[in-house]
């Protein structure tokens, strides 16, 4: 329907057909819903968000409880994060017009038993809902959805200059595995060890949000994340522990250290820096092709947006890198 | 007589310093992340049920202090911002990573070690507080 231009950044406006979205969203673009091996990744920067008519627009979208909640944040920055994230998941769950019902307004929101969101669909004898899932994360600079078809997903998005009030190394000895330790002990520049901190960080957390059981169900130091060797062909920076620890296009791996789980080698990553400015991760299960071969590559595409307002796809350019996963 | 009085007097402080067992768990983490998708989670109305065994065992105003004061360097908190025992770590900004710290902050504070299950049962500052001192206690 909406033809896709991958690895170009380009800047669509356009009026939406339906009159029902004109009524709701004036400018709402439908894309189509991720593909089974395709991830979809969403986020808006609440710096390029000024306009109150638009934040006045957002807050129409949101049902009263959730507006309480938004209100429930103390301060107006974090108010505008939250009522942007609420934003965010609505109008990009509406786009993939699941149904002629669905708007963002009209979207229903659950929680598993685990407290996970999800979308509460209304079931009907002649309709099934696609299985659609998402996360949100966000920084008090970024905030981001991921959505996949058929697969559970977890994704954490953090501040690459973001202040560590902890030591590092006794934050990960009380946190985290025991390989992680030892590797993030092997950084000798303290700036590039806070950063492989945060990418280990947002890699464990999209982990445990994709597992969708909280916290306490996984925590941090019962699994460990591993960078398996570079794929043949991608761009290998130097084994030197003073540069860049994550080789670019390598492998992540989770690895149980507990019993509990869970086959962990059904799991995909993909480790991205956003806007210059951020890490991003994603966690979501490898698409095991039918005939039960070995799984497809994570296909990822990457929207800047201002719902509402303007999306720009951004995979493939300087505002969304690719650092690590996605083989 | 004396040892029945006794082994019910123990079922009850077993109880009381594991009021959490019967309830669904509720990552605090998450909870951080998950807290703006604005719906009520049922076991958040479950978590506030164990407040009438914290009646009898509410933290001393020092230890309250203490804690707003962690929170408040973690969260870098402008002076005005008013931080009590009743307000949430979520609404603060507080993230999944400043919740950590935050916890590991008090574990060095106060010299106690919180597991996952009981870090994810605080919500608010007057939670941590309180869980501290039966923490200390505990010592």
């Amino acid at each position: 329907m909406f033809p896709y231009m991958r690895g170009a950044s380009f800047t669509m406006k356009l009026h939406c057909f339906d009159k029902k979205f004109f009524n709701s969203s004036p400018l709402l673009v439908p894309v189509q819903p991720p593909s089974r091996t395709e991830t979809h990744f969403w986020y808006v920067l609440p710096d390029e968000v000024k306009s109150e008519a638009l934040l006045r627009k957002y807050r129409e979208l949101l049902p009263q409880c959730e507006e309480k909640k938004v209100d429930s944040m103390r301060g107006d920055e974090l108010r505008k994060g939250a009522l942007l994230a609420r934003a965010l998941v609505r109008t990009t769950i509406a786009r993939y017009q699941i149904n002629t019902q669905v708007s963002p307004r009209s979207l229903e929101f659950t929680t598993n038993i685990h407290g996970k969101p999800e979308v509460r669909w209304h079931h009907s004898d002649d309709w099934l809902p696609p299985p659609l899932h998402f996360n949100i994360s966000h920084t008090s600079s970024l905030v981001a959805c991921g959505v996949t078809m058929d697969s559970p997903i977890g994704i954490d998005v953090e501040e690459k200059q973001r202040a560590i009030k902890n030591n590092v190394l006794s934050f990960v000895r009380r946190y985290f595995s025991r390989h992680e330790v030892e590797f993030l002990s092997s950084i000798l520049d303290p700036a590039v060890q806070r950063q492989e901190f945060l990418k280990l960080w947002t890699l464990k957390e999209a982990y445990v949000k994709a597992l969708g059981r909280g916290f306490s169900a996984s925590p941090f130091n019962t699994f460990a994340i591993r960078f398996g060797p570079a794929k043949e062909g991608s761009f290998h920076l130097s084994g030197n522990s003073n540069s860049e620890a994550c080789c670019k296009e390598s492998e992540i791996l989770v690895e149980s250290l507990d019993s509990s789980t869970h086959d962990t080698s059904t799991w995909q990553f993909a480790l991205l820096e956003l806007a210059g400015s951020h890490y991003a991760s994603i966690c979501r299960r490898k698409d095991i092709a039918p005939e039960g071969k070995a799984s497809v590559p994570m296909k990822l595409k990457v929207w800047k947006t201002i719902p509402l307002v303007e999306d720009k796809i951004v995979s493939g350019t300087d505002s969304a890198v690719i650092i690590g996963g996605l083989s | 007589m004396a040892s029945v009085t006794g082994s019910s007097a123990s079922i009850i402080s077993s109880s009381l310093k594991q009021p959490n067992q019967a309830f669904t768990r509720m990552s605090t983490v998450n909870s951080v992340s998950l807290s703006i998708s604005g719906n009520v989670f049922p076991s958040l109305r479950l978590r506030s049920a164990p407040s009438h065994f914290r009646v009898s065992c509410a933290a001393k105003p020092e230890t309250v202090d203490k804690v707003c004061t962690i929170v408040r360097k973690q969260l870098a908190l402008p002076a005005e911002s008013a931080v009590t025992g009743e307000s949430k770590f979520a609404a603060l900004g507080a993230d999944s990573l400043d919740t950590v710290e935050i916890v590991m902050g008090l574990e060095e504070e106060f010299g106690i070690s919180v597991e996952e299950e009981s870090a994810q049962t605080i919500a608010t500052v007057q939670d941590a507080a309180d869980l501290i001192e039966k923490l200390i206690e505990k010592k």
